[in-house]
């Protein structure tokens, strides 16, 4: 593998932001295509923090530095993907349903995403039951992704999942994910896919829109 | 003689506990504590809940396990005893326990869903958001990465943005310990938060270590049977 991308990977995993500007820098001056670079170089770094995450090697704030690192990569990249006509084939609706502040796995399963090159329209937090399927038939989505961290805002998912049902939008797939969200519980509200961490949201949304890797 | 009840319970509740025992007249049989902190992995909980709860009822004198938990991330869905019943409150976490039901947490996070709650037990922790947790951070980075005191900052920051969205400190008060809520309104002074002081309800954590346990208030889960959660977040056994 080329050692700026592995270099680039481990930039991005140890949230060194200013370190994976410049390398992304370079990849890009050497010619190398800038969904390759996302794909080979930003997103593996984020999966590794991810996997450590998971075994309870680090902590949350290591995941974020990790993110900001990709996030400003991703400022270098984004307008050469649209100069290249790289166009994201599918959307995703994304958002913190109703009563829940929290942010971080969902800001992280946007990344993820947008690394995939889907195109992400981000809610943000403490969102509305009716704005979901209001932005599906908006922008034309395929897919809404809900988080929820807490116990007490998991009905407003059941809420959300009833009102998406309930709105004109037809044949909309939707996922789910937080850290009290479970299969069991997916399949009790009626949602498409659940997803217990940024990573496999990417392989879930594939899936659901009919596209594997 | 009645029953022996072991306590299978979460080092955030110590302080209510020693408080609540003595004053409740309850007679407990063993007591094993878990650390505090464990419902961020909710799998992790289950696994440290379920070794407990195997080691407790390996003691032919226990007749029933008691836990001080809520849902707490749902760590305890899909935990079982095989040999006794298991008893816990119904609530999301040691916050509903404290406020005497998950009604009374409800209402304080529909009022204001930017509250972060404090207790004693959470305090006595020092990991809160406010002017310890920086330096617990600082503690915990710094020989992770000496060379590099730029990274320990950033990940301080980045610490900082992940309570960015609260905006309250919330004292929930059941043993009037004055140092803790004088330290909690010290917190919210760091952070430029309110404060709010809530009153506890020692009721459900009294009646989990006297009984009875009425339906309404406890799950009893009887031997061998799940702790399971319907879509509605109400428990059950399965």
């Amino acid at each position: 593998m080329n050692d700026l991308l592995k270099s680039l990977n481990i930039a991005v995993e140890t949230g060194k932001r200013a370190e994976a500007k410049r390398l992304t820098q370079s990849l890009v001056d050497s010619g190398m295509k800038p969904l390759d670079i996302v794909e080979q170089g930003l997103v593996p770094g984020m999966s590794a923090i991810g996997e450590k995450f998971k075994n309870n090697e680090v902590f949350v704030p290591e995941m974020l530095i990790a993110a900001r690192a990709m996030k400003e990569a991703m400022i270098i990249l984004e307008p050469l993907l649209a100069q290249a006509g790289i166009k994201p084939k599918h959307t995703v609706i994304l958002g913190t349903v109703q009563g829940d502040l929290h942010d971080i796995g969902k800001n992280l399963v946007g990344m993820m995403l947008k690394g995939a090159n889907f195109g992400v329209i981000d809610l943000g937090t403490n969102v509305d039951p009716e704005k979901f399927p209001a932005a599906a038939l908006e922008h034309g989505a395929h897919v809404i992704a809900l988080s929820a961290l807490l116990t007490t805002t998991m009905p407003a998912m059941k809420t959300t999942v009833d009102a998406i049902r309930a709105s004109t939008v037809k044949g909309i797939k939707v996922m789910v994910g937080g850290a009290p969200i479970s299969q069991e519980y997916c399949d009790q509200i009626g949602a498409d896919g659940y997803s217990p961490d940024a990573a496999s949201a990417v392989d879930l949304a594939l899936r659901l829109v009919g596209e594997t890797r | 003689m009645s029953a022996t009840r072991a306590l299978l319970a979460c080092d955030v509740f110590l302080d209510e506990i020693a408080a609540l025992r003595d004053r409740a007249g309850a007679t407990l049989g063993p007591v094993a504590w878990l650390e505090m902190g464990l419902h961020d992995h909710p799998d992790r909980l289950r696994e440290h809940l379920q070794k407990n709860i195997a080691a407790l009822e390996a003691d032919p004198a226990v007749e029933t396990i008691l836990l001080a938990y809520g849902r707490c991330g749902n760590g305890l869905v899909g935990v079982r005893a095989g040999r006794v019943p298991l008893v816990l409150p119904r609530g999301h976490d040691c916050i509903s326990v404290l406020l005497g039901g998950p009604a009374a947490h409800e209402a304080v996070l529909r009022e204001q869903p930017g509250a972060y709650f404090y207790s004693p037990g959470w305090i006595r922790g020092r990991r809160v958001p406010g002017p310890d947790r920086e330096a617990w951070l600082r503690s915990l980075y710094t020989p992770r990465y000496p060379d590099d005191p730029e990274l320990v900052a950033d990940l301080i920051d980045a610490d900082r943005e992940a309570f960015a969205h609260q905006n309250c400190a919330a004292y929930v008060d059941i043993t009037q310990d004055a140092a803790a809520e004088s330290y909690c309104q010290a917190c919210a002074r760091h952070l430029g938060w309110t404060c709010r002081r809530l009153p506890g309800d020692p009721s459900v954590l009294t009646a989990l270590l006297t009984g009875p346990w009425d339906d309404t208030r406890f799950l009893v889960v009887p031997p061998g049977r799940l702790i399971s959660a319907s879509a509605d977040g109400r428990l059950f056994a399965t």
